[in-house]
C-alpha cells in the first residue's frame, strides 16, 4: 500500500521482538565499554552495566526466573491496543483527531538530568529517545511541526524554531547536551505559550515535557501559568523519569494531557512513543475548518535554482511552490515567501489512517472452540502457528471483519505500521 | 447501600465498602449485643468513622432510638469531620427516621455574641458570657435596663421556658457552624441551645474532656442514661488524657495570684457584710443543709463540678469550720502560705498524698475533710459574692482543685516538688506537681456508667496493654489490617549510614558527629529522590535544635535547600501554623519542602500530611520520653507495683506508639502512597519492632529491616516509580478491596455455607 509501511519495518520489528533488540543494545554497550571503560575490571563491568539481575523476577514460590520478555511485550501491546480503541479511534464512534499538530518538546537539562540511574545518564537517554520519537512523530504525523525547548539554570531556552523537518531538530538537540542548575516549569510554559499562541486556529497546540527534575524553581505563581495554558488550549503532557510530582499531575489534568512516569529505559521509550499518534481533538475546539494547501512539484534534475530555506544555489532536487514558484528543499513545510502549507499527497494519505484505524483483533485461544477447525498457518506471513518440536502453540488473533487468523507478530505489524488488514483488503479485491 | 451484618440492616452512605469495614462492623455489633466494652484497631484511611457511625446509628434505629451515641473526638476539626460524615449517612437513612445529631463545644466555638467573642482565650470568653448571663446579672437587668445582657440568651430563654420538653431544634445533623447559623437566624444562643438539646439528641459529638475530666463531666454528661454507647475515636493517647485530667501543677505565679484573689474576696466579703449581710447568712444556712442542692442552680450559673467525683461528698454536709466565709478564707490563706513554703525547697522532693495531707494538718492545721471540701466551698462562695469575671480567679481555683484532689485519693498520685527544671538547673523555677499515675481513675466512672464503651484508633498496638492500663475488660479486642490493591506503604528500617556505621539517637551516640552527618546524608539523598513533601520527626525540641544547628555548620542544610525548602515546627502555635501553610504552598507549586517536626508535638498529633504533602516521613531516632523526669519515674514505679507492667515495656510501648503515630500521618486513604523510614538501629530489634501496629508490620519486609542509606535510596526510587504507574482501584479476583452490595451479599451467603 503505502511506502511508509516498509520504511517503518525496522522500528516495528524492534518493538515486536524486543529481546533481540535488547541483546543488540547490550552488545553495543559492551563495545562502548571496551572502547572507553578501561578503568573498570571486567567482572565489575559485568554487574555494573548489564544489570542482569533486573531480568530476573521472583515467582510465587520464591524461585528466581528470567522474565519472559516476549509474552510480556505481547500482553502489553494487546492492552495498549484495546485501551486505544476504547478511548477513541474506533470506527463506530468517529472521534475527531487533530492531525495538524504543533508540538513543543521541552527537555529538562537541569542538575537532576545528570543523575545516572538511567545509563549512562538521564540526559543521554532522554536525548536518544527524543531523537527516535521525533522521527516516529514525523512518520505518523507528516503534517505536523515540532520545536525544542530546554530548561536549565532556572531558565527556558528555545533550541529550535517550530518546523517540519526532523533532521534540523535532531541536529540541534544533539549539539546542546549539558546540564546544570534548576528547572523552571513556569518559565518553560510561559515561553511555549508565547510561541504557540501565534499558531493558526486549525493547528493543535501541544507541549510534551520530559522532566527529570523533581522540583521546579519558579519566579511567580505557576498555577496562574497553568490556567493560562488551559485558556490557550495548549495540551500539556509530562513524562517523568523518577517519580510523580504533584504540579505536573495538576498541569496535565487541567490541560487534558497525560502524565506518566517511566520505570526504566524501555518503558520510557514506550511512553514517549505513545505520544506519536494524534490525540483526540478537544471537542469545543474541533470546528471543521478548510485549510489552503499546496502540492508542489518535484524540480527537474540538473536545474540550478536558489533555495529559499538555505539561501543558496542548489542543483537538482527540491520542490517548487505552486503559488509563488519558489524552491524548497523538503516537504512538508510552509512556503517562506507566500506562507502556503506545502505537502505531498502521500503525507495526507498517511495521516488518514488515524481516522480509520484497523479494528483490534480478537484473541483466540490456541485450542479453539470444540468442533471448529482452525487454520494452522498465519494469514499474513504463512508461518505455522504450531511451534517447532510440539512447543506450546503461540498466541493468535482473528480479524472481526474477515475472520482471518494472524500470528501476534503480524497483528502488531498490521496495527502499528500497515494500518490495513490484508484479509479485508484481499476480500474486497475479489468481490469487486 | 444497604447491607446485612448478622441480621442487622446497616445503612452505609457509600456505593461500595471495604472488606475490613464489614469485618469491623461485625465485631462492633457483637460488642453491642454483648453490652460490653470493645477495643478495635483499624488503620487510618479505611473509613473507620463511616463504619462506626453507620453501624451504631443503624443499630439504634433497629432498637428504635433507645440509646444515645456519645462520640468523643480529640479536636474540633475531627468533630466537624465526624459530623460531616454523619450528615452524609443521615441522607441515606430511610425517610421516616428523625435523627438529631449535634456537636457540642466550648462557648468560644459556639458563641455568636460579637461582644463576647472579642475576648481572646477560652476562659475569658466563658467569663464574658457569665458577665452577661449570670442569674443575678439578669435579675439586676430586670429592674434596671441599663445593665447589659445577652440578647441571644434572653430570647433562647424565652423559647425554652415555653415548656420543658419543647423540641427547639428540628431533627437533622448540626455541625458547630450549623448551630451558629441556626442560632443567628433564630436569635437564640447556640451554646445553651446545644447544652439543652443533648438531652434529646440521638448522637452527640464532643470532646474527650466532657466525659473524662470529672469537673466538666458532672455537669455535661451526668444526665446520660446507662444504655449510651460511648466511642472514643483516635484513642491511642487516652491514658495520657485521663492522667492530665486529674493532674495539677502549681507554680509561684499561681500562688501569688491566689493571694491576690483572696485579698479581693475578703474585701468583697467586708463590703457585703456592710450592705447585704442576709446573703451571707443564707449561704451559711444552705451549707448547713449540705451541698446536695446544687442541681437547682440556673443553667448559666453552673460551674465546673467537683474534680474528685465520689457521690458521698455531695451528701455530706460542709464541715463547720469552713462554713463561714471569713473562716474559709483564712483556711485558704493558710493553705497558700503552706504551699509557698514548700516551694522554697532547694532539692527535689517526692511525697505521697497521705503524707502530704498529714503534713498540712500538722503545720497549717487544715484537716483532710476541710481540704476535700475546698473546691465546692469556693464555688459556693464565689456564687454568693456574685463574681462573674471567673477568668481572673483561675489561680485560687487551681489551688482548691489541688486541695480536693490530694485529700480525696490516697493511691495513684504523688506530689513532686522541683526547685528548677532538670534541663536548665541555673534558672530557679519551682513547681509543685500533683501527678496522677493511674489512667483508670478518670475513666473508671465512664466504664461503670455506660453499657458499651468503644475505644478505637489507627494505632492501639500492643492491643493487650490498653485493658491493663485502663483497668477494664473488653469483650472484643481486635486489630484489623488494611486490604490494599497495591503495596502503597513502604516502611523501612535504616540502621546504618552510607559509611556503614550504625545510627541511633541513643544518649551516648546522639551527639557523635558521625551519626549527625549520617542522618544529614540520609536527608540529603532523600530530598533529591523524593518529590514534593517530606516530613522529618525528631525525638525532642532540644535534639532538633542541636542537629539542625550542626547540619547548618556542616553545610548539609544549604545542600538540602537546593532541592527543597525547609520549615521547622516551633513551640509557638502561630509560627508553626504559618510554617505549615507555607510548607503546603511549596508542595503545591512544585518547589518541594521538608518539614522538621517533633514527635509528641502538636504537628505529630493533629496534622495530616496526606498525598503530595507527605511522600516520605523520616523518624530520626526512637521517641522515648524524657526518662529522668520525676513524674515519669513515679508513674513507672506505680505501674510496676499496681499493674505489673515492666518499666522497659511501658517505655518501649509509649515510644513506639508515638513513632507509629508520626509515620501514620502520611497515609490517610487507600489511594494515597507514602514511605516511612525508621532511622535508628534500635528499630531492627525484635522487641521494639514488634510493638508497631500490624498494618505497618505487614508491609515491613525482611529485606527492609537492616538498610544503609544507599540501599534505602534505591528502594525509595523503585517504590516511587512503581507507585506513579496507573492502577486499578477496585482490585480483582479474590483480592477484591472494594465491595459492592452484591459482593457483600455473596460474602455473607458464603459465610452461611461454611457454618
Amino acid at each position: 500500500m503505502y511506502g511508509a509501511g516498509v520504511a517503518f519495518q525496522p522500528t516495528s520489528s524492534a518493538r515486536g521482538s524486543s529481546k533481540e533488540k535488547k541483546r543488540r543494545d547490550e552488545d553495543d554497550e559492551e563495545e562502548e565499554d571496551d572502547n572507553e571503560g578501561k578503568g573498570t575490571d571486567a567482572w565489575e563491568r559485568a554487574y555494573a552495566d548489564e544489570r542482569s539481575w533486573e531480568d530476573l523476577q521472583e515467582d510465587e514460590s520464591g524461585l528466581l526466573r528470567p522474565i519472559d520478555t516476549k509474552t510480556l511485550v505481547h500482553a502489553q501491546y494487546r492492552k495498549r491496543l484495546l485501551l486505544r480503541s476504547s478511548t477513541g479511534g474506533s470506527v463506530a464512534s468517529r472521534i475527531q483527531k487533530g492531525l495538524i499538530r504543533y508540538l513543543y518538546i521541552v527537555i529538562d537539562l537541569s542538575r537532576a538530568a545528570s543523575e545516572t540511574d538511567y545509563r549512562p545518564s538521564r540526559m543521554a537517554v532522554v536525548a536518544k529517545q527524543a531523537e527516535a520519537f521525533i522521527r516516529e512523530f514525523f512518520d505518523q504525523n507528516p503534517l505536523s511541526h515540532v520545536g525544542l525547548v530546554t530548561m536549565k539554570d532556572g531558565l527556558a531556552h528555545r533550541l529550535t524554531e517550530i518546523g517540519g523537518s526532523p533532521e534540523v531538530q535532531i541536529k540541534a538537540l544533539m549539539g546542546k547536551l549539558e546540564c546544570c542548575g534548576e528547572a523552571s516549569l513556569q518559565n518553560a510554559l510561559e515561553l511555549v505559550h508565547g510561541y504557540l499562541s501565534q499558531i493558526p486556529s486549525y493547528g493543535h497546540r501541544e507541549v510534551l515535557i520530559l522532566s527529570s527534575a523533581l522540583t521546579t524553581c519558579d519566579p511567580g505563581d505557576v498555577m496562574e501559568t497553568v490556567q493560562r495554558c488551559k485558556k490557550a488550549k495548549i495540551r500539556c503532557s509530562v513524562i517523568g523519569l523518577s517519580a510523580e510530582v504533584f504540579i505536573c499531575k495538576h498541569l496535565c489534568e487541567e490541560t487534558g494531557g497525560t502524565y506518566t512516569v517511566a520505570l526504566n529505559e524501555s518503558h520510557f521509550k514506550e511512553l514517549l512513543l505513545e505520544h506519536a499518534p494524534p490525540p483526540p481533538a478537544i471537542a469545543e475546539y474541533a470546528a471543521a475548518n478548510l485549510i489552503k494547501m499546496g502540492f508542489p512539484q518535484r524540480g527537474a534534475e540538473g536545474v540550478v535554482s536558489i533555495c529559499s530555506c538555505h539561501k543558496e544555489a542548489k542543483v537538482g532536487g527540491g520542490y517548487t511552490c505552486p503559488r509563488c514558484k519558489v524552491r524548497v528543499c523538503e516537504l512538508p513545510t510552509e512556503c517562506r515567501t507566500c506562507g502556503l502549507t506545502l505537502v505531498s499527497s502521500p503525507h495526507l494519505a498517511r495521516s488518514y489512517h488515524h481516522l480509520f484505524p484497523v479494528a483490534p483483533f480478537d484473541e483466540v485461544s490456541p485450542h479453539g472452540r470444540p468442533g471448529q477447525r482452525l487454520p494452522t498457518t498465519c494469514f499474513g506471513c504463512q508461518q505455522s502457528f504450531v511451534g517447532q518440536g510440539g512447543a506450546q502453540p503461540s498466541l493468535r488473533t482473528s480479524c472481526p471483519k474477515c475472520n482471518q487468523f494472524f500470528c501476534i507478530d503480524c497483528d502488531i505489524y498490521i496495527h502499528e505500521s500497515l494500518h490495513n488488514c490484508p484479509g479485508c483488503e484481499s476480500q474486497r479485491n475479489s468481490s469487486v | 447501600m444497604k447491607l446485612e451484618v448478622e441480621g442487622l440492616t446497616v445503612y452505609f452512605p457509600y456505593e461500595s465498602i471495604y472488606p475490613e469495614q464489614v469485618e469491623y462492623m461485625r465485631e462492633l455489633k457483637r460488642a453491642l449485643d454483648a453490652g460490653g466494652h470493645a477495643l478495635l484497631e483499624m488503620p487510618t484511611g479505611t473509613g473507620k468513622t463511616a463504619a462506626l457511625l453507620s453501624l451504631i446509628v443503624s443499630y439504634s434505629i433497629h432498637k428504635s432510638f433507645k440509646f444515645k451515641l456519645l462520640y468523643c473526638t480529640r479536636t474540633v476539626h475531627e468533630m466537624e469531620k465526624t459530623l460531616a460524615e454523619l450528615r452524609l449517612l443521615a441522607s441515606h437513612l430511610p425517610t421516616p427516621t428523625s435523627l438529631l445529631a449535634l456537636g457540642l463545644s466550648s462557648r468560644k466555638n459556639l458563641c455568636v455574641n460579637p461582644h463576647v467573642l472579642s475576648a481572646q482565650s477560652r476562659d475569658s470568653v466563658d467569663a464574658a458570657c457569665r458577665r452577661l448571663t449570670a442569674s443575678w446579672v439578669r435579675s439586676l437587668a430586670h429592674d434596671n435596663p441599663q445593665v447589659p445582657t445577652c440578647p441571644f440568651f434572653e430570647s433562647y430563654d424565652r423559647a425554652a421556658s415555653a415548656g420543658p420538653d419543647t423540641l427547639l431544634l428540628p431533627p437533622g445533623v448540626y455541625t458547630l457552624g450549623d448551630l451558629r447559623s441556626f442560632g443567628r437566624s433564630k436569635g437564640w444562643c447556640p451554646y445553651f441551645l446545644a447544652r439543652q438539646m443533648i438531652r434529646y439528641a440521638n448522637v452527640v459529638v464532643y470532646s474527650y474532656q466532657y466525659l473524662l475530666d470529672p469537673k466538666v463531666a458532672t455537669i455535661i454528661s451526668k444526665e446520660m442514661q446507662k444504655e449510651c454507647v460511648v466511642v472514643f475515636d483516635e484513642a491511642h493517647n487516652i491514658d495520657n488524657v485521663c492522667i492530665e485530667a486529674l493532674s495539677v501543677s502549681i507554680r509561684k505565679q499561681t500562688l501569688e495570684g491566689a493571694t491576690r484573689n483572696l485579698t479581693q474576696m475578703s474585701q468583697e466579703i467586708e463590703r457585703l457584710k456592710a450592705t447585704d449581710a442576709g446573703r451571707l447568712r443564707a449561704e451559711y444556712n444552705r451549707l448547713v443543709d449540705g451541698l446536695a442542692q446544687r442541681g437547682n442552680l440556673a443553667i448559666t450559673d453552673a460551674w465546673l463540678g467537683n474534680p474528685a467525683l465520689p457521690d458521698d461528698i455531695l451528701k455530706e454536709a460542709v464541715p463547720g469550720n469552713i462554713r463561714r466565709a471569713e473562716h474559709f478564707l483564712s483556711v485558704l490563706r493558710r493553705l497558700v502560705q503552706y504551699l509557698k513554703s514548700r516551694l522554697l525547697t532547694e532539692k527535689v522532693e517526692t511525697e505521697n498524698p497521705v503524707n502530704f495531707c498529714a503534713a498540712i494538718n500538722s503545720q497549717a492545721g487544715i484537716d483532710q475533710k476541710m481540704l476535700k471540701f475546698c473546691y465546692d466551698r469556693l464555688h459556693s462562695l464565689m456564687l454568693t459574692l456574685e463574681i462573674t469575671n471567673t477568668d481572673e480567679f483561675m489561680h485560687i481555683q487551681t489551688v482548691c482543685d489541688f486541695a480536693t484532689l490530694v485529700s480525696t485519693y490516697a493511691r495513684g498520685f504523688s506530689i513532686i516538688i522541683e526547685p528548677y527544671d532538670e534541663r536548665m538547673p541555673t534558672i530557679p523555677d519551682p513547681v509543685l506537681q500533683l501527678s496522677c499515675h493511674d489512667a483508670s481513675l478518670a475513666i473508671k466512672p465512664v466504664f461503670d456508667r455506660f453499657q458499651s464503651v468503644i475505644i478505637t484508633s489507627g494505632t492501639l498496638s500492643p492491643i493487650d496493654l490498653y485493658p491493663r492500663l485502663l483497668n477494664f475488660s473488653p469483650v472484643i479486642s481486635r486489630s484489623f489490617t488494611m486490604s490494599l490493591t497495591r503495596d502503597c506503604i513502604c516502611p523501612m528500617v535504616l540502621t546504618r549510614g552510607s559509611d556503614q556505621l550504625p545510627v541511633s539517637t541513643k544518649f551516648d551516640m546522639r551527639s557523635d558527629p558521625g551519626v549527625v552527618r549520617n542522618y544529614g546524608r540520609l536527608l540529603l539523598e532523600m530530598v533529591a529522590a523524593v518529590p514534593d513533601g517530606i516530613v522529618c520527626f525528631f525525638v525532642s525540641y532540644s535534639y532538633m535544635d542541636g542537629i539542625v544547628n550542626s547540619w547548618n555548620e556542616m553545610g548539609i542544610l544549604q545542600d538540602v535547600m537546593q532541592h527543597k525548602l525547609v520549615f521547622i515546627e516551633t513551640q509557638d502555635v502561630v509560627e508553626t501554623t504559618l510554617a505549615l501553610d507555607n510548607y503546603r504552598k511549596a508542595c503545591d507549586c512544585g518547589r518541594g519542602a521538608v518539614f522538621f517536626s517533633v514527635a509528641r508535638g502538636k504537628v505529630a498529633e493533629g496534622i495530616d500530611f496526606d498525598r503530595h504533602y507527605g511522600r516520605l516521613v523520616i523518624m530520626f531516632g526512637v521517641p522515648f520520653q524524657y526518662t529522668l523526669s520525676r513524674i515519669l519515674l513515679a508513674r513507672l514505679e506505680y505501674l510496676r507495683e499496681t499493674f505489673q507492667i515492666k518499666e522497659g515495656d511501658f517505655l518501649t510501648f509509649d515510644a513506639l506508639r508515638q513513632a507509629a503515630q508520626c509515620v501514620g500521618r502520611v497515609i490517610r486513604s487507600k489511594a494515597d502512597y507514602g514511605m516511612m523510614i525508621f532511622a535508628d538501629k534500635r528499630y531492627s530489634r525484635h522487641d521494639k519492632r514488634s510493638k508497631l501496629p500490624g498494618w505497618i508490620l505487614s508491609h515491613l519486609h525482611d529485606a527492609h529491616l537492616n538498610l544503609s542509606t544507599d540501599m534505602a535510596l534505591h528502594i525509595a526510587r523503585e517504590f516511587l516509580r512503581r507507585m506513579a504507574q496507573p492502577y486499578d482501584k477496585t482490585g480483582c479476583g479474590s483480592k477484591k478491596t472494594l465491595l459492592s452490595e452484591e459482593d457483600v451479599m455473596k460474602m455473607s451467603e458464603g459465610a452461611m455455607d461454611t457454618y
